[in-house]
């Protein structure tokens, strides 16, 4: 407890005599963290988004504005007939005017256009998931696209699919990015705790000669680099905060409506903890390895 | 009699085959005050060096209170430093630390409360005569006052064995005889007194067993 006290009155203290130094390696890790923080954000939030739209209607089919009753009738029949179809949902003409009109209210003047409704009518079907779907679904999306009746078939899992890849990809370049940009944290705050240790090679040595247990020696250089990395994690989860603030008041709306998803979130709790752990972590480790030359 | 330090065919050799200390084997027993003196590059500074554990020996026995030196790991080294007091030429006091902070800090890292710390700080203060600069800074003081402070932190853990390399080389004749008086108060408290110095006058004044070193060697026990 005694050398705990001691070292984190000695960091502050030498934080606070060569706060132009640790400002350097502060905004390093800063930087590492806003960078994991922001794709950490971005990854979260198109999980939610691909699990919102998994949800709901993954394959639409379109029908042709001639279509009789009895050609929706036969698409229905076909649906009720596969197994992999959980539920389906017919949406009339005026029904997609509405849903429009709601969804845009900018534009809803638009679809009052001389030439009249422009919204097909559609029936939006929620599958099920399971082994060997994606290829049962093609085969049925085939059969339904011949129908008679039917104009167009989207199948919305395949784009899905493609943007789950594609957040596999940049969650990938972002832990690429991430790691090097922890690297060059931890080494900047290795060269800044360097630098206090030579500032404070006297007093290191006298702290040698006298006995004192190494955990006072090497404690406060490991505790300055602990609070670079705690200082810098808090900082960026406030510069990710404001960002999100500023994103959601200028593009919040637009977003909600195009994407048909509640507010953008930030960073959970934990995760927020996560990214301050993380950051006390790349900045202890630099901490101990400056401290590790004080013999 | 205890035996505090003995040395059996200590040598230490630097790069190049130059001897510090050659097969010097000495004793010192508990409650004595001995002068370790002989000219510069004698090997004085070397053995209490050793006896430190700053230096390991390369061949030989030493041994502190029955413990072998060469033996300890870096942890018992430390432990092994607080056990001891040293007096350093050049004082080593922290610049940033007012005299209280850098007597306390000692007994700080022992683990004594904070109450203690002040109680027992102070009181090593006063017996240097110090105890009115207790908040100044190490810069503020003359070179004596540093040296008594220097002193203080050395005995404020108590210990059985005090150490001092060349303590009053940077002091004129006058300080270094007060200097030495306290020496000779920590002695007859019972503390082992362990001296280096080639002043040979104040050893004479002083009148205390000395052992002289010549170019690593023992040459003279009085």
């Amino acid at each position: 407890m005694g050398a705990l006290a001691y070292s984190l009155e000695q960091a502050l203290l030498s934080l606070w005599r060569g706060r132009g130094a640790s400002l350097l390696s502060i905004a390093t890790i800063t930087l590492a963290l806003f960078v994991l923080g922001a794709f950490l954000l971005v990854t979260l939030n198109v999980q939610r988004l691909v699990g919102a739209w998994r949800g709901s209607a993954e394959l639409s089919i379109y029908l042709q504005d001639e279509a009789t009753p009895a050609e929706r009738t036969a698409v229905e029949h076909l649906l009720d007939a596969s197994p992999f179809v959980a539920a389906h949902d017919y949406v009339s003409k005026s029904q997609a005017e509405k849903r429009f009109a709601a969804l845009f209210p900018d534009l809803a003047g638009l679809s009052g256009e001389p030439a009249g409704n422009p919204f097909p009518a559609s029936i939006e079907v929620r599958l099920r998931s399971g082994p060997g779907t994606e290829g049962a679904v093609d085969a049925l999306a085939g059969r339904l696209r011949a129908a008679a009746g039917v104009s167009d078939v989207r199948y919305d899992r395949r784009w899905i699919d493609r943007l789950v890849t594609l957040a596999g990809i940049v969650g990938a370049v972002g832990l690429l990015l991430v790691t090097v940009l922890s690297v060059a944290g931890a080494l900047s705050v290795a060269i800044v705790v360097r630098l206090a240790l030579f500032a404070r090679r006297d007093e290191v040595e006298i702290m040698r000669l006298v006995g004192a247990p190494l955990s006072y020696i090497r404690g406060p250089f490991v505790t300055e680099g602990l609070l670079h990395g705690g200082v810098g994690a808090l900082i960026a989860i406030g510069l990710l905060l404001a960002g999100l603030v500023a994103v959601r008041a200028e593009y919040g709306l637009a977003v909600q409506a195009a994407l048909g998803l509640a507010p953008i979130w930030l960073l959970p709790l934990r995760l927020c903890g996560l990214v301050v752990v993380g950051g006390m972590v790349v900045g202890g480790i630099g901490g101990l390895v400056a401290a590790w030359s004080s013999r | 009699m205890d035996r505090v330090i003995e040395t059996h065919r200590l040598s230490k050799v630097y790069r190049r085959g130059v001897y510090a200390l050659r097969d010097v084997s000495l004793q010192i027993d508990k409650g004595e005050f001995v002068f370790l003196t002989g000219p510069s590059g004698a090997g004085k500074s070397t053995l209490l060096r050793l006896l430190l554990c700053e230096e390991r020996p390369s061949d030989g026995r030493l041994t502190v209170s029955g413990r072998n030196l060469d033996e300890l790991r870096p942890r018992e080294v430390q432990a092994y430093r607080r056990t001891i007091g040293f007096v350093f030429q050049d004082f080593k006091l922290i610049p940033r630390m007012t005299v209280l902070e850098n007597v306390s800090f000692v007994l700080r890292v022992l683990g004594l409360s904070s109450v203690q710390q002040r109680r027992r700080t102070f009181q090593v203060l006063k017996w240097v005569g110090l105890q009115h600069r207790m908040n100044a800074y190490p810069q503020d003081l003359s070179g004596g006052e540093q040296q008594r402070i220097a002193i203080a932190r050395a005995l404020v853990n108590d210990p059985a064995l005090v150490l001092a390399d060349e303590p009053t080389g940077n002091l004129d004749p006058d300080l270094s005889l007060e200097i030495m008086n306290l020496f000779r108060e920590i002695n007859a408290r019972g503390t082992t007194v362990l001296v280096a110095t080639h002043d040979r006058e104040l050893i004479r004044q002083v009148g205390r067993r000395a052992i002289s070193l010549d170019q690593g060697h023992v040459t003279e026990v009085m």
